[in-house]
Parts: C-alpha cells; structure tokens; sequence
C-alpha cells in the first residue's frame, strides 16, 4: 500500500512515520509540506492512502482532497488534525476517518485496519466515498464557505468570496467570474448556492448567482424583464423569483 | 430622604427660589394697602414654612410615578388635587396662626383682619405652588433614575469588562495545546532531550498565563516573558518556517498595562501570518520608549493571496477596548495591512508601580 503523508509540519508528520514503521504493508512515497505538493506527488506516485492534515497554509486539507477528486483521484483518506473533534464527529457516519492530535498508537492502528479493509472492498463499494465538498461542508458546521478552489488547466486558483463578482451555471460547470476573469469547476450552481452565504450571494436567475456587494441597481425594461446592473457596468437577468429573493432582503435591511 | 435634604447646596438654592415668591406675595398684600412691616413680617416667615410643607409633595410623587402612557393619570390627578386642595388649606391656616402670633407685637396688631380677608388667596397661591412642587417632584425623580440608570450602566460595563477578562483567561488556544503535545509525542521518540525541552516550555506559558490572567495589571516585562514563552514553542512546531526577532527597549520592560494584551496578537501573528505561509517568516516584536510613551508593535508577514480582513477581528477589537479602556486617550492602538505584512501597533502612557 502506497501512502502520502500531508502535513505542514515536520513533526507531526514525523509522529505518522514513526507509528507507520510497524505496518511494513504500508510504503510512504512522499512526504508533503503543502496541498500544492501533495497534488504533485499524488499524481507522480498514485498513493492508495494519503494521510492528510486540515489546516495547513494555501490549500487545507479538504481542499486538497477536492482537487484530487478533480482530477479524478481518490485514495482512501485518514484526516490527522488538530481540529475540532466536535465538527470531525459526523465523518465516522460517512467512513471517512479521522485521528485527533495526538493520538494513541492503537488508535493509529484501528484507522489502518479500517482503510485496509475499505480498499479491499473497493471493487464492490457498499457507500460511495463522500465527496470532498460534502465533508468540507460538514466540518464548517452551517458556516458558509470562504473561499473557492479551482483547477485551471495545470493551474490552480483560490478564489476568496469577496473577489467573486457572479457565478453561471454552464451544465455540469458552474463559470466563476473573478477580478475580470472566467474560471470553470465542475460542480453544479445549486450545490454551490447551499454553501454560500445567503445574506451575500443571491440567486438572481436560474442560471446566476450574484455577490450582492457588486449591485448597483434593478433595472425594469418591459413588463417582466429586468437586468441586474453591476459595479463594473455588467449586466445579468434577473428573474421573477430572483427579484423576489432580492426585495425580501431589502425589506429585512 | 429628599433629595433636596440631602445637601446643604441644594437646600440652600432652593430656599433661595423661595425669595421672589415671597416678594410676590409681599407685593400682593401692599396692594392690599398693608404696611410693608406687616406685608414683610407674614410673607417671610410663611413661604418659609411652605418651603418646608410643599416639599410633601416628593413622598407623594414617589409612592406615584408616572407611567409610560396615560393609564391612571385621572387617579394620580384627583390624588394631587385632594393634596393640593389640603396643603393649600393648611398653609391658609398656618397664615393664620402667624398672624395671630404676630398681632402680639403692637406694630401688628391689625394683621388678624387683613389676613381674614387674604385667606382664599393664599390658599388658591397654596394650591398652585403645592402643584408646582409636585413637578419639581416629578422632574428630580426622573433625573434620579437617570443616574441611576448611567450608575448601573458603568457597573454593567465594569462587569462585562471583568467577565470580558475571565473569559480570555479561559481561552487557552485548544488548536495550538493539541498541536504542541503531537509535536511533544513526536518527539518523545526521535529526539527525548527535545520532548523534555518542550514539556518544560510548555508546563512554563501555562504557568504564566494562569498566573497572568488572575491579574488587571501586569509589567510588560512579564507580558514578554509569556510571549517568548509561547514562541519558543511554536519555534519547534515550525522550525525554520518561524524566525524571531525582538527589539526591547529595557526601559519600557516596566510599564504597565492590562493583562494579555500582547498575548493575543503574537498568537494572531502566528495563526493568521506565519502558519498561513509555506516558507513562513520573520515575527518582530518592538517595544521602545518615547515621550513618556511606550511604543509596542508586532509584525509579520501574511499570505499575500488572502484578501484582507473586513474590520478588526475580534480579538483585536477587544485588545483595544482594553487598551483604550486603561488608558483613554492617551493610548492608541492600530491594526494594518500593507506590503503583504500585518503590523499591530499599541502606544501608551509609560506608568509604572
């Protein structure tokens, strides 16, 4: 079994050497102080399990593990993280496992057992493997997302919330408008709008969900066609129920 | 007790408002054709007695305080009436016995007469300054429970404040404790003499912290030793990714200054700067006097990819509050962004015990 360990320090990713010296099953092909290089190594040595950190600088572990997933990775993942183990508790119901730093040497153990047999029975998996947003998603806990990965060719871009003008569904892609650029992720709009901040980012059509911080106003052409015009001078439709959407949070304001 | 009682000032301005009523009613009898002895002799000494006798009318407001609306205004009406209508009727009758008192002197002996025929005005003028007083009532009542209010506001304030200070005395980064005992488990095999180093290290910032936190006041000497306590730490997390440098006046090692208030922007410097950066950096701390003034700041460098941060946190806003809090104005605290480094600022008056 090929193993990544992805931590961005060097002790802690020592402590994983370390108890993994008794599992002679187990090869660690590399070790990564960063998400960019754990992307690297990941398609150089195609691991079977990494183990990963969740706070690290750049990229945090979930987001690692969803450029992986973009590229169509998916080794079997034990998070090994000082995190709240309050937020990390709901992943025992998604087979996803976690260690708490730091941690016993039976309970290293236990994880491993656990993921040998959940890559013997990947031939015939009984639950597909969580996806990365999901788990994400699960450990912020109802706190809405703050940022955005995106796999740009061999390019990859953090994209903040607050430098995102708009988003358009384009089938299974949704295209991020950022600082006058387009970026493409596959993920479909209505996955994304139940991880934004709904107070921020309003869907104003069936296709666009828009950074309220970039309105300027509505503008009525027609009986029921109106136009969202943007700081920048862009404009997006607005629907009906968008408009809606819109004048409900004007009238909380 | 009356507040008007209550000091001598007050009592004095007051007896003092009573002059020109008595000049009044003075002027009112001279019309009356009443010598000015006669005029003089019944109007000092009775608005004396009625400055006394009207200030009744607080323990009636008191027992009624106005409401917020119009509910049980008929009931407090007829209330200050029926007072009004008695206290009026009691001040005629206290004219009266004066007058008779007075008629003792030969120069008086007339006053009984005029007075008889005075009685209905002096009761109809007793009315309407029974009725005044009631509004003054009103009026010192509402004034009390502002104070009161204001007074039970600071109190709050004070509380939260101390509440505030409990709460960051509590608030040991769990993040960092749990990432400092893997880096100890990791250690205790690789490297024992180091796991040892850092048990100590660690044991020594919580033994200043928790002693730290049972005080308001503390020298930022000390307020040092807790932070190079903590970065010592953070120095075998990080390795080569955490670079230190300190520049310490030795004079301002004595000021003082509300508890942990370096602390929370050392560890902001880390979590928010440092651990953000693969190659990490250079966390200074500068502390220097000038002008009476110490000059404490801590920069260090930040991802230069996250956008910058709306507003001051909330660590920051409350290591502000607490500064501003001690000091007022004479203190000043800034929070900046620029050049891809964050850069805290505190000045503040160099006092020390």
């Amino acid at each position: 079994m090929k193993a990544l360990i992805i931590d961005d320090e060097d002790l802690a990713r020592a402590v994983v050497r370390q108890h993994l010296a008794a599992h002679p099953d187990v090869t660690v092909v590399a070790e990564c102080a960063n998400g960019f290089e754990a992307l690297k190594a990941a398609a150089q040595y195609e691991p079977d399990l990494i183990f990963l950190d969740i706070q690290m600088p750049k990229l945090d572990g979930f987001e690692v593990l969803e450029l992986l997933e973009a590229e169509g990775r998916r080794p079997a993942v034990i998070f090994v993280t000082a995190y709240d183990q309050h937020a990390l508790r709901a992943f025992e119901a998604h087979a996803v496992d976690y260690l708490l730093k730091p941690f016993p040497r039976e309970r290293f153990d236990a994880a491993l057992a656990k993921t040998r047999a959940l890559l013997a029975a990947k031939e015939a998996p009984l639950v597909a493997p969580p996806a990365a947003a999901e788990l994400a998603a699960t450990a912020r806990q109802g706190r809405p997302l703050e940022r955005i990965v995106v796999k740009d060719g061999p390019k990859i871009t953090v994209v903040h919330l607050d430098r995102l003008d708009w988003v358009q569904a384009q089938d299974d892609y949704v295209l991020l408008r950022t600082e006058g650029r387009n970026l493409l992720k596959q993920q479909t709009l209505a996955s994304l709008e139940t991880q934004l901040d709904a107070g921020r980012f309003i869907r104003i059509h069936r296709s666009f969900i828009l950074n309220l911080d970039r309105l300027v106003r509505v503008e009525q052409d027609g009986k029921e066609h109106r136009e969202a015009v943007l700081r920048d001078g862009a404009r997006l439709p607005v629907s009906r129920a968008g408009y809606q959407r819109l004048r409900e949070l004007w009238e909380e304001s | 007790m009356h507040p008007l009682l209550a000091s001598r000032a007050r009592l004095g301005s007051y007896l003092l408002g009573w002059l020109p009523i008595a000049a009044l009613l003075a002027g009112m009898a001279r019309t009356q054709g009443w010598t000015w002895a006669e005029a003089g002799a019944l109007s000092l000494p009775l608005c004396l007695l009625g400055a006394f006798l009207f200030l009744s009318a607080w323990t009636l407001c008191r027992a009624l305080p106005l409401g917020q609306g119009t509910e049980g205004l008929a009931n407090r009406g007829a209330a200050w009436g029926t007072a009004a209508l008695l206290m009026g009727g009691l001040w005629s009758g206290l004219a009266w016995l004066l007058a008779r008192g007075l008629a003792l002197l030969p120069a008086l002996n007339g006053l009984p007469i005029k007075v008889r025929t005075a009685l209905p005005v002096i009761t109809g003028l007793g009315i309407l300054l029974y009725l005044a007083s009631v509004a003054l009532s009103y009026l010192l009542l509402a004034q009390a429970r502002t104070l009161e209010a204001e007074r039970r506001g600071a109190e709050l304030q004070l509380l939260a404040q101390e509440s505030e200070l409990k709460a960051l005395r509590a608030q040991l980064n769990p993040h960092f404790l749990f990432n400092s005992l893997n880096s100890i488990s990791a250690l205790t095999a690789v490297d024992p003499a180091r796991a040892q180093e850092m048990c100590v290290l660690l044991s020594e910032f919580l033994r200043r912290s928790l002693g730290l936190g049972e005080r308001r006041l503390v020298t930022l000497g000390e307020e040092l030793e807790l932070a190079r306590a903590y970065l010592a730490i953070e120095q075998i997390r990080f390795g080569s990714r955490l670079q230190l440098a300190w520049h310490i006046a030795p004079a301002a090692e004595p000021a003082l200054l509300p508890t942990l208030l370096l602390q929370p922007l050392v560890e902001n410097a880390i979590k928010h700067g440092i651990a953000t950066l693969t190659e990490g950096g250079v966390l200074t701390v500068d502390a220097a006097v000038t002008e009476g003034h110490v000059v404490l700041s801590v920069d260090n460098p930040v991802d230069p990819d996250a956008p910058p941060p709306v507003g001051l946190g909330l660590g920051l806003r409350q290591v502000r509050q607490r500064l501003l809090g001690r000091f007022g104005s004479r203190a000043r605290f800034e929070s900046s962004l620029r050049d891809g480094h964050h850069h805290a600022l505190l000045v503040f008056p160099l006092e020390t015990s």
